[in-house]
Formats: C-alpha cells, sequence, structure tokens
C-alpha cells in the first residue's frame, strides 16, 4: 500500500522538471525528518550466528510469522559462530544489519564504549522486561541504560553419566576431598577422572575460573577480570595450590592439548571418563538416545566459608546502532522475546530462560540448571567473556600451559601480570 | 584512428594488457603494503581511532617473548622445507621411467597437490593423534605408546612441518618431472659415448641442465616456508600454549583476537623484512642470467 501511493506521486511529481526539482527536495527533506514513515517497503535483516540446526528453524518460524503480521520483509543471514565473532567488527561500522547476536557483559561493552549497539533502554521501559528479568538486567546494562536483550543462560558446572556412578556406586563429589577421592576410585576402575580437552584453551580458563570463585569467591574474582587485581597477587597463590595438586594426582586427561571439548565429551559418552566440567551443551557429545543419563553437579565446594558463586554465561541479541530500521527491530524484539517464543527458542540449546515467566521447559538438562540457579548467590560469565579480548588471549594460554607444566607457574603469572600492565594501562 | 593506432601498437598494446594486473597488484599488493607498514607505528584495535606510538610496537614485539618463539618456529620451517626439493628431485627420478603402471603411480605421488591443505592439515592431525590416530596403532603393534607429538612443546612444530611437507614434496615433484621431459637428449647421448653413467650422469649432465627448474623449486619452497600459515591454524591453532606458533600465525592471532592491529602490523612488517632478503636474492639470480645473454 505505502508503495503504491509512493509511486504514484512519483508519476504526478514528474510531469515539469522544476516541479520534480521541488518534489524531490521535499521528498529528502521530509526523508530527513521522519525516515520511518517514508521508507518504502520495509525491510529487517538479521545476521545470526546460530549453529544448531533446530535453533535457526524456530528463529526462521519466528521471523516469518512476524513478517506476516506486520508487512515487514525479515532477512536472516546466518554466519558460521567462529567467523562470525571476527566479522561482527567490521559489519557494526559498514553495513549493519538490523539485528544482531552477540554476547552479553564486557564482550557487549567493548562495542557499547565505541557506539556501536543502540541504547534500547525504552524498549526494557516499554515491555517492561527488568520486571521478568531481574538481575539478568545488569549483564546489559551500562551506565544505567540496556544495550540488548539477555538469551539462553548457560550455567557451568560438573557432569557425569548416572548409569556409570551406580554402576559403581560413586557420589557425585560436593566437596573438592570428595573430588579427589573420586580420582583415585575412577582411576582404579581404568577411568580418566575428569574429561579435558584443551585444544581451543577454553576449558583450562574455566576450571580457572571455577577454583577461584569458590577460594577467592565473586569479588575478588570480577577485580582480577576488570584488571584491578594483579596476577601475582597472594590472594591467587592458593588456587594454584591447589588446582597443581588436582594436576599432580592425575585427574585430567593425559595429553589434554591434542583434543577440543568434543573429544573429551565424548569420552564421557563412552564411559571412559567419569566427569567433565561444562555447561548445558554437552549433550551434543552424546547420542541422542543417552542424553537422558546425564546428571549435574555444581563444582565441588573447596572453601566452605565462601558462598555460591558460579560461571552463567548468557548470550544476548542486539540492535545495532548503525542499523537503519530500528523501529521494526524493536517491535521484531518484542515479539522474539514473548515468553513461548523466548522458551521454544532457547529449548533447543538447553539454556536456562532469562525471563522468569517462560513456559516450564521438558528438557530435565534445563531443569536442573534452573533448579540449581535458585541457590547461587552470584555470577560471573566465563574468563574469556569477562575480560579484555587481549588480556584473555594471554590469558587462555598461559592456564593451558599450567596445566601441562605446572612448575612454570611463576614464569606464567610473571607474563600475564606484563599483559595486564599494558592493557590496563596501570 | 586506425593509423594512430599502428603508430603507437608496439607499447600501446603491451600496457593495455598489463595496465589490469598492474592495477591490481598495485592496489592489493603495494598499497596494502605500503598501508600495513604505516599502520604498525599506530595504537589501533581496527574500529576506534587510531593512535601515533611512533616505534612502540617494535619495542613491545622485540621484548615479546612470543616473538622469538615464532621466529624459531620460522627457521625450522625453513630448514625442513630445505628436504622438500631433494626429495622431490629423487622421487621425479625415480618415477621418470618407461615402466607399465608408472603413469599410475605418478599420480597417487601427486594425490597431495590437488588436497586443499586444509585438509592435508585435519588428515595429519588424525595421525598424530594419541588415542585413535594411525601413528599410536603402528606404536602399539610394537607395544609401545606412541608420544602426543601436537601436545609436545618441542616436537609439534616438527610434526607440523612434516604435514606441510607432503604436499611441497609433490610440488618439486612435479616441477622437476617437467624439467626431466626437457632434457636434451644429444647431451645426455654424448654423455653416454663419453663414458658418464649412473651417478656422474646425474650429476654433470642431467643436474646442470635443471638448474633453472630446481632454482625455481628452491625460492617456492623458501617464500612457502616462510608464510606458512594454514597448517598451524589447521593443526594446533598455534598451541600448545603458542609454542607451535609461526609469524604468520602470531600476527593473524593478535590483530584478530586480540584487536592489536597496530602490534598485527608490527609482526608483518618483521616478516616482510625478512621475505625481502629471500626476494631481493630471488630477483637478482633471476635477472643475472638475462643480462648475460642480453
Amino acid at each position: 500500500m505505502q508503495r503504491n501511493t509512493d509511486s504514484m506521486a512519483g508519476v504526478a511529481l514528474a510531469t515539469t522538471r522544476r516541479r520534480f526539482m521541488i518534489g524531490t527536495g521535499a521528498v529528502l527533506a521530509g526523508g530527513l525528518l521522519a525516515r520511518p514513515a517514508i521508507a518504502q517497503a520495509r525491510e529487517l535483516t538479521i545476521i545470526s550466528n546460530i549453529g544448531n540446526a533446530d535453533q535457526r528453524t524456530v528463529l526462521q518460524r519466528l521471523a516469518d510469522e512476524y513478517a506476516k503480521a506486520s508487512g515487514v520483509a525479515v532477512t536472516i543471514n546466518n554466519m558460521d559462530h567462529e567467523a562470525h565473532k571476527t566479522a561482527i567488527r567490521s559489519y557494526l561500522v559498514v553495513g549493519a544489519p538490523d539485528i544482531c547476536f552477540w554476547f552479553s557483559g564486557n564482550r557487549m561493552k567493548a562495542f557499547v564504549k565505541r557506539g556501536l549497539f543502540d541504547d534500547i533502554s525504552d524498549l526494557y521501559e516499554r515491555e517492561g522486561y527488568k520486571d521478568v528479568l531481574g538481575a539478568t538486567t545488569g549483564a546489559l546494562t551500562v551506565d544505567d541504560r540496556q544495550y540488548g536483550l539477555p538469551l539462553g543462560g548457560l550455567l557451568w558446572g560438573m557432569f557425569y553419566r548416572k548409569d556409570v556412578f551406580e554402576e559403581k556406586g560413586w557420589t557425585a563429589p560436593a566437596t573438592i576431598e570428595d573430588l579427589l577421592k573420586l580420582g583415585e576410585q575412577a582411576r582404579s576402575a581404568g577411568m580418566v577422572p575428569v574429561s579435558m580437552g584443551t585444544k581451543e584453551m577454553w576449558p583450562a580458563a574455566g576450571w580457572f575460573d571455577h577454583m577461584n570463585l569458590r577460594i577467592g569467591g565473586l569479588e575478588k574474582h570480577l577485580a582480577l577480570m576488570d584488571g584491578k587485581l594483579p596476577y601475582t597477587d597472594a590472594s591467587l597463590k592458593p588456587v594454584f595450590d591447589k588446582w597443581e595438586e588436582l594436576i599432580r594426582a592425575d585427574l585430567f586427561t593425559p595429553n589434554h592439548t591434542s583434543s577440543g571439548w568434543e573429544q573429551a565429551a565424548a569420552a564421557l559418552a563412552q564411559k571412559k571418563a567419569a566427569m567433565m566440567d561444562l555447561a548445558g551443551f554437552i549433550k551434543y557429545g552424546f547420542p541422542p538416545d543417552e542424553v537422558d543419563q546425564l546428571a549435574y553437579v555444581p563444582f565441588p565446594v573447596i572453601d566452605p566459608s565462601i558462598a555460591r558463586y558460579e560461571d552463567f554465561s548468557l548470550n544476548s541479541i542486539h540492535i545495532p546502532k548503525n542499523g537503519k530500521n530500528k523501529q521494526d527491530a524493536r517491535d521484531f524484539l518484542a515479539y522474539f522475546y514473548k515468553p513461548e517464543n523466548l522458551a521454544a527458542f532457547l529449548e533447543a540449546e538447553s539454556a536456562v530462560p532469562p525471563r522468569n515467566d517462560c513456559p516450564p521447559s521438558k528438557d530435565p538438562l534445563i531443569n536442573a540448571a534452573v533448579e540449581s540457579m535458585k541457590t547461587v548467590v552470584g555470577t560471573a560469565q566465563y574468563y574469556d567473556r569477562d575480560t579484555d579480548p587481549d588480556m584473555a588471549q594471554e590469558g587462555l594460554k598461559g592456564f593451558q600451559e599450567f596445566m601441562v607444566k605446572p612448575e612454570r607457574r611463576d614464569q606464567i603469572l610473571e607474563r600475564l601480570e606484563g599483559t595486564r600492565k599494558r592493557i590496563f594501562k596501570e | 584512428m586506425s593509423h594512430l593506432w599502428r603508430r603507437h601498437r608496439h607499447w600501446l598494446a603491451p600496457t593495455l594488457f598489463i595496465l589490469p594486473g598492474a592495477l591490481l597488484f598495485g592496489v592489493v599488493i603495494i598499497l596494502a603494503s605500503i598501508e600495513t607498514i604505516w599502520v604498525s607505528f599506530f595504537d589501533w584495535d581496527g574500529v576506534g581511532p587510531m593512535q601515533w606510538v611512533g616505534l612502540a610496537n617494535y619495542e613491545q614485539l622485540f621484548a615479546d617473548p612470543q616473538f622469538y618463539v615464532s621466529l624459531k618456529n620460522n627457521v625450522i620451517w625453513l630448514a625442513m622445507f630445505m628436504l622438500a626439493p631433494p626429495l622431490g628431485l629423487a622421487l621425479a627420478l625415480l618415477l621418470n621411467q618407461a615402466i607399465a603402471g608408472m603413469k599410475f603411480l605418478k599420480s597417487l605421488f601427486f594425490v597431495p597437490l590437488v588436497l586443499a591443505s586444509v585438509t592435508v592439515g585435519v588428515v595429519f592431525t588424525w595421525v598424530y593423534d594419541p588415542t585413535f590416530g594411525l601413528l599410536s596403532l603402528i606404536y602399539g603393534w610394537f607395544g609401545a605408546t606412541a608420544p602426543a607429538l601436537l601436545s609436545d612443546e618441542h616436537l609439534v612444530s616438527f610434526a607440523v612441518v612434516i604435514a606441510a611437507l607432503w604436499p611441497q614434496v609433490a610440488f618439486c615433484l612435479v616441477l622437476f618431472l617437467a624439467g626431466l621431459n626437457n632434457l636434451n637428449e644429444d647431451l645426455i647421448g654424448a654423455g653416454r659415448v663419453d663414458g658418464a653413467r649412473g651417478f656422474a650422469m646425474l650429476l654433470h649432465v642431467v643436474l646442470p641442465q635443471l638448474r633453472e627448474v630446481s632454482f625455481i623449486a628452491l625460492a617456492v619452497t623458501i617464500i612457502g616456508a616462510l608464510r606458512s600459515f594454514d597448517m598451524v591454524a589447521v593443526m594446533t591453532s598455534g598451541g600448545p600454549f603458542g609454542s607451535s606458533t609461526v609469524l604468520a600465525y602470531q600476527m593473524y592471532e593478535q590483530s584478530i583476537f586480540s584487536y592489536r592491529f597496530g602490534y598485527g602490523a608490527a609482526i608483518a612488517t618483521v616478516l616482510f623484512a625478512v621475505m625481502a632478503v629471500f626476494i631481493a636474492w630471488y630477483l637478482r639470480t633471476l635477472l643475472r642470467p638475462e643480462q648475460e645473454t642480453a
């Protein structure tokens, strides 16, 4: 309809050259004043980084439904998850879509600081998101303004096979002493106690996170992530002491730098390993008919005086500042973010819904995580999401090296401290 | 018009033919190289404003232990890649015989050349895998445990280079086979009359005729060793903990993952300087015979 009236106006205006010029000027001026109203066919482009086929299907369905109801043509461009991490930096500057997927917290902040994500506090206000999101809003907030909507949360912890534990008569470890004892039992049963694959390095950093949260607590951990605490600080010593003890007790997969997390997860599935530190997506490493054997238990307690803090990473969805159609982008997000739509989208990756009014899930892994979240006092996201990306790169390398050569601890920490000073300009 | 064309075509035609290539080369290679050197004097995250820091990137680079690890690995690559031309020549001599089925055998040796280097990398990663790889199976037959090559900081570079050598040897093999087909029969006949055979024939009659081919094989191998990147990225991502990183990979990692484009550009500039030495030698040797004949 809009399109027809526009082209008819064009025909009428073209009758004389003079009137055409005036007309064009008026259209241009009008365009500057009220661009959304005069835009011809309304279009919305979304860049997605979703690798999971089921989830893509849900997103496509929601986009189609929205397009039908609103008359806005919605295009989804799918990108490879890893390639997207580098592509986003150029497309946010040149050729931004109207909506894109990303990660909340520090990774989001990097773009907010450069003015590349749109402030959507108005959408939060309009839809009353703060009431249903609660504390989660914090991960999307910079200086009291919101710059994106949280998607599924990944709760990190230890996973094991119920049937194996039942058969051997083991119980899931609650404390680090339990874990060490389980380590002995597993080794004498010919199994690797904790499956570890550090080829992509981040699993080692996750292990550091979880130990540091159990020993040092959240506040110190976040200070370290923000570059405010030196890597050579005395408070980190017990963390590395304990970690070294675990490494020396042969708790982890030998030659873990040769394998990725998928291989490590496969070892758990094949009953070659007893436990593994990961999030709900561990189920991709399992045959579909054995997923129900998976069970979750929080990372073991090390210092009982420290409250329960966990890594809970939140993916997110954003409106780029340089996108063209910000109004429709907001409307689409509002539609996408309806409790039933969001729940359908998150079900496919076993992620914890951020809204408290989503319909209950049928996935036991999601429900275990939701249940467990109730006793969590505070959350970080994950090492390479919480700290500066440059620092993260060196940190990941350092933790991987420590897991192979714990005797090089001082050297590694000195190096990380040098990097921290360079990045956080001390 | 046609008169004008006839008068000027001796220079106009070649210019027109060269122009698109020269333009592309100028923009994509020359301008990009100059800009890289320019960027190396800035602190830049690839998105935000650029800040002039003078030589600070280079100072940091020369104080960075990772830089020396990368440089050392580049030397390992260079030294081990030197095996490719002689191995290629040996295989070419072996295969250059008129025996039934030789064509089929030759094609088997060409296989790695057809494969994308990423494929070669993945295949070798499987071969090296300490749990199910071919290497561990072979060791298993002798009752030994295979070393986890890609997890050992001292062996990892050699393991990656061996994977990269496979297609490189095949490439040299093709070059030498082509060279062997162009041997001057008269010279070989004359040599035979003079009583040369076997190794003497190879050394004094065949090899001198392969001089140009050997030179190209050597030059391509050197450049290939210095710009090695894909194998490292596929097989180890520079790991474990940076011990198999080469300069090209470190540049990529610093620019893309650490958001340090200025620093990455400084690494690129150093790599360019190292390569320039070999390129200068290449051009000098390439131009010299032409001057002699001119």
